[in-house]
């Protein structure tokens, strides 16, 4: 196990050194192929290597042809299998929290829930990837009120910190019977507004917590995008009166989520390479959008 | 009148004889007796009330309110003046012996005394007049009557000083609004609340007393804004009344006005006593007159304006000085971290620090509407953000499933040992295993396909593959026809000559050769050997046909 660790680790380095070559082929081959497509001469410097590049032009069927990153590599094998989640909090969890959590394990299917109790990180993580977790989610809070949220794709993969805004749990609404219970049904996902490269990678390591689902299911998780605020929504739709007129019914928790960090390591590698950190102390921090793009049209400006 | 007096006297006398329990129940004969004593006792007073509009009390037909109404308005004024009289002589007791002596001696004080209430009266009627209108605010009434009443006393005061010293000449200047005197007076005082003198403990707090009272009075005046000339007169009253304590010392220090030195007038020593002080000051109030303004400002505490202006310049000075010694305060001194200030020091400041980052969304009705309009937009559409499964590569190879034949081994059991133990020695000559003839056929096959389309598609002929084939290659004619020969005969016998050797010419061995016949083969086979290296260099297709005639020569 140790080993097979080690020889992962050691391939997934490799893979990552090639990146730079493999990075130089693919823009030689997308010009040559520009080049055909266009009837338009081959460029000078690409002449001599043209005859071997064209026949892997050739060969290349859509999943080559890409340039796989280390980044990407990450959710390679993801699609594959099912995720498998484990929530935790951090230490001595106060009530309200372990009612966020459970009902946070009803909003991701195929997630477990697990006490902290006085476990170290890294007992977590080498625990998780033994029993084959994809993911684990831990949720910290502020006197009763959760506000970050750490996820962490497993192999190797990234960690992502979140501090959370705006909480509004089921727990708060007490009426019941509003609320109604949380189908499990493996649900529909909305990304809305994640348009930079940061958004894209974001809004894979959001999508990756959730498995296939069937074409016909009521359920929809919401993530949007406004200002660097992700907003998480949880519906049910009912389509009464034919295809046009939708009816939502929200359940579950709502909170803004606020992206502060990506590190490419899991969570128990603390030297791991940061992808992207916030640096609200930048003078032009104001004016940009890492996440999206600006809406014009801006109902939520303040 | 003295009838009328002495006939109220009566009146009373009996009034009052009557036992207390009387007066409860209401009598017809008691209540005539008290209108008349109450009417006698009017007409008696009626000579000292000048102001009263009745010459005597109206009984029949009035009620006894309406007769308390006219006692009333003729006691009233009464009783100011009374009040006034007796005040001024409680001051000034020698007024007494002087009343006296007027009342012994005649009428003459009497007549004055009416001349100056007359002259009182004159005033007094505006006074009362508007005391009337201020009839509904009680407390008003009261400080305005005190006032008024001082006021009065105050001028009666003066206007008996006046009376006395009827014989100075005041002046041109002098007249019923202004007086010398009183403007010396005010000045000084004004002075005095500028430059904040000491006073006696005495003096101040009666003048205390009187700073109340100017307040009242002050405040009065203000209200009324009909009588300035009474405002003028009372402040002039007030002042007068509040410095008239220094004419004791006037006449006490008029001696000492000759022996003056330069330390009184301005006096080097800071600490000087507020009585030398006000001695020095008051021994300038005859002489100044009306024209020292200047003086008066120039002392107050023996220092000289611009010393005063100096001092507080230099206090200054030395407090900004101070301020520059001490360590600065924490707001000034530049970056400072929580242990460098006071405990919750940074609460009672008012920061204001730009905030480089968004502040977070509110989410209001509006937002979430937003939200919601997407999200149904999205789902009649269909489009959705789900995990795309994607196909992906095997990434091993099939196994090689072994089929299992049911079929009777072919081979016999021998011919198996055989197979592997030629394996083992010599995996190359080995037969092939069964998967590798599928393979080897599929190979077959497929360079045979190859050939032929390479045969169609090239210009270059390509032969077939050589393919290295070991058999055994018997020597045998191509028609192997039965030959029906004894037994005995071998096959070697069963060839024709030629078959056994193909040459011509007469062969001869080396042994046998001639020198010169070997010296000819032997320049032959050089010969063939330059021409073979020739080819090899050239590499050109063979032309010549020098090949033929060597084959010729080497038959020789």
């Amino acid at each position: 196990m140790l080993r097979r660790n080690i020889r992962l680790r050691r391939e997934y380095l490799y893979r990552k050194s090639l990146e730079g070559k493999e990075r130089l082929l693919y823009e030689k081959k997308r010009k040559i192929r520009e080049a055909l497509e266009e009837g338009k001469p081959i460029p000078t410097e690409l002449r001599n290597e043209e005859a071997t590049l064209r026949q892997e032009i050739d060969l290349e069927d859509d999943y080559t042809a890409i340039p796989k990153s280390h980044i990407d590599d990450e959710y390679a094998n993801a699609t594959e299998r099912d995720p498998k989640i484990l929530l935790t909090t951090s230490r001595d969890p106060s009530a309200p929290l372990v009612q966020f959590v459970k009902e946070l394990k009803f909003v991701f299917p195929n997630a477990e829930r697990m006490n902290r109790g006085n476990q170290v990180i890294s007992e977590i993580i080498e625990s998780c990837r033994a029993h084959d977790f994809t993911d684990v989610i831990l949720v910290h809070e502020h006197r009763g009120v959760p506000d970050g949220l750490i996820i962490s794709h497993l192999p190797f993969g990234p960690t992502a910190y979140f501090g959370l805004l705006n909480v509004v749990t089921r727990h708060d609404i007490k009426d019941k019977k509003a609320i109604g219970k949380m189908p499990e049904a493996y649900p529909h996902l909305i990304h809305d507004n994640f348009g930079t490269k940061l958004g894209e990678r974001t809004a894979n390591i959001l999508k990756h917590l959730f498995p296939v689902p069937k074409p016909d299911t009521k359920r929809i998780v919401t993530f949007a995008n406004q200002s660097d605020y992700i907003s998480f929504r949880h519906h049910i739709y009912e389509k009464h009166g034919g295809p046009k007129s939708v009816e939502l019914k929200e359940i579950g928790p709502r909170f803004e989520l606020r992206l502060y960090q990506i590190k490419l390591g899991t969570m128990d590698q603390s030297e791991a390479q940061i992808e992207w950190v916030i640096r609200p102390y930048m003078n032009t921090t104001k004016k940009r959008n890492f996440i999206g793009v600006d809406q014009k049209d801006d109902k939520r400006k303040h | 009148m003295a009838t009328s007096i002495e006939a109220a006297v009566e009146s009373l006398r009996e009034i009052k004889s009557k036992e207390p329990p009387m007066w409860l129940v209401p009598k017809q004969e008691l209540s005539q007796a008290v209108r008349a004593a109450s009417k006698h006792l009017f007409s008696s007073l009626k000579p000292h009330s000048p102001k009263s509009p009745f010459d005597q009390l109206l009984i029949e037909g009035f009620d006894a309110e309406q007769i308390w109404q006219q006692i009333d308005l003729q006691s009233q004024p009464l009783l100011y003046t009374l009040r006034r009289e007796v005040k001024k002589f409680e001051k000034n007791p020698e007024e007494i012996s002087k009343l006296k002596e007027a009342i012994e001696g005649g009428k003459k004080k009497k007549v004055v005394e009416e001349k100056g209430t007359d002259d009182i009266d004159d005033d007094d009627d505006d006074d009362d007049d508007l005391d009337m209108d201020d009839d509904d605010d009680y407390d008003d009434d009261e400080e305005e009557e005190e006032k008024k009443e001082r006021g009065r006393e105050e001028e009666s005061e003066r206007e008996g000083e006046e009376m006395e010293l009827e014989g100075e000449e005041k002046g041109g200047i002098e007249d019923k609004f202004l007086k010398i005197k009183e403007l010396q007076e005010y000045l000084e005082e004004d002075e005095a609340k500028e430059y904040g003198l000491k006073k006696n403990k005495k003096t101040k707090t009666e003048t205390k007393k009187k700073e109340e009272d100017t307040e009242e009075e002050e405040e009065g005046e203000d209200e009324e804004e009909e009588e300035e000339e009474d405002d003028d007169n009372d402040e002039a009253e007030e002042e007068e009344d509040e410095l008239g304590l220094f004419d004791g010392d006037d006449e006490d220090d008029e001696d000492s006005l000759e022996n003056a030195r330069y330390e009184d007038f301005f006096g080097t020593k800071k600490n000087k006593g507020p009585k030398e002080k006000a001695k020095s000051r008051d021994r300038f109030e005859g002489d100044s007159g009306s024209d020292d303004e200047q003086d008066f400002d120039k002392r107050k505490d023996g220092l000289s304006t611009h010393e005063e202006e100096l001092k507080k310049l230099q206090s200054k000075i030395e407090q900004m000085e101070k301020a520059n010694l001490d360590p600065k305060v924490w707001t000034m001194r530049g970056e400072v971290t929580a242990a460098q200030r006071q405990k919750n020091s940074a609460l009672e400041v008012d920061l204001d620090f730009e905030h480089n980052v968004r502040p977070a969304p509110v989410i209001t009705e509006e937002v979430t509407a937003s939200l919601e309009d997407l999200i149904k937009t999205r789902i009649s559409e269909g489009l959705f953000d789900d995990v795309q499964k994607s196909r992906s590569l095997s990434s091993k190879a099939p196994r090689e499933t072994k089929e299992l034949d049911d079929n009777k081994s072919k081979k016999g059991l021998a011919e198996v040992y055989e197979e592997e133990f030629v394996q083992k020695t010599d995996p190359a000559a080995a037969p092939l295993s069964f998967s590798d003839e599928l393979k080897k056929e599929a190979s077959m096959l497929f360079k045979k396909l190859c050939l032929k389309l390479d045969a169609l598609s090239h210009f270059h002929f390509t032969p077939k593959p050589v393919v290295e084939d070991m058999s055994i290659q018997t020597n045998v004619p191509a028609l192997a026809m039965e030959e029906i020969a004894p037994m005995a005969v071998s096959d070697a016998a069963m060839l024709a000559p030629e078959e056994v050797f193909a040459g011509k010419g007469d062969i001869k061995e080396e042994a046998e050769l001639t020198r010169s016949e070997r010296k000819r083969r032997r320049a032959n086979k050089k010969r063939k050997f330059k021409a073979e290296a020739a080819k090899r260099l050239a590499k050109k297709p063979r032309e010549t046909t020098q090949v033929d005639s060597n084959e010729g020569k080497e038959n020789e």
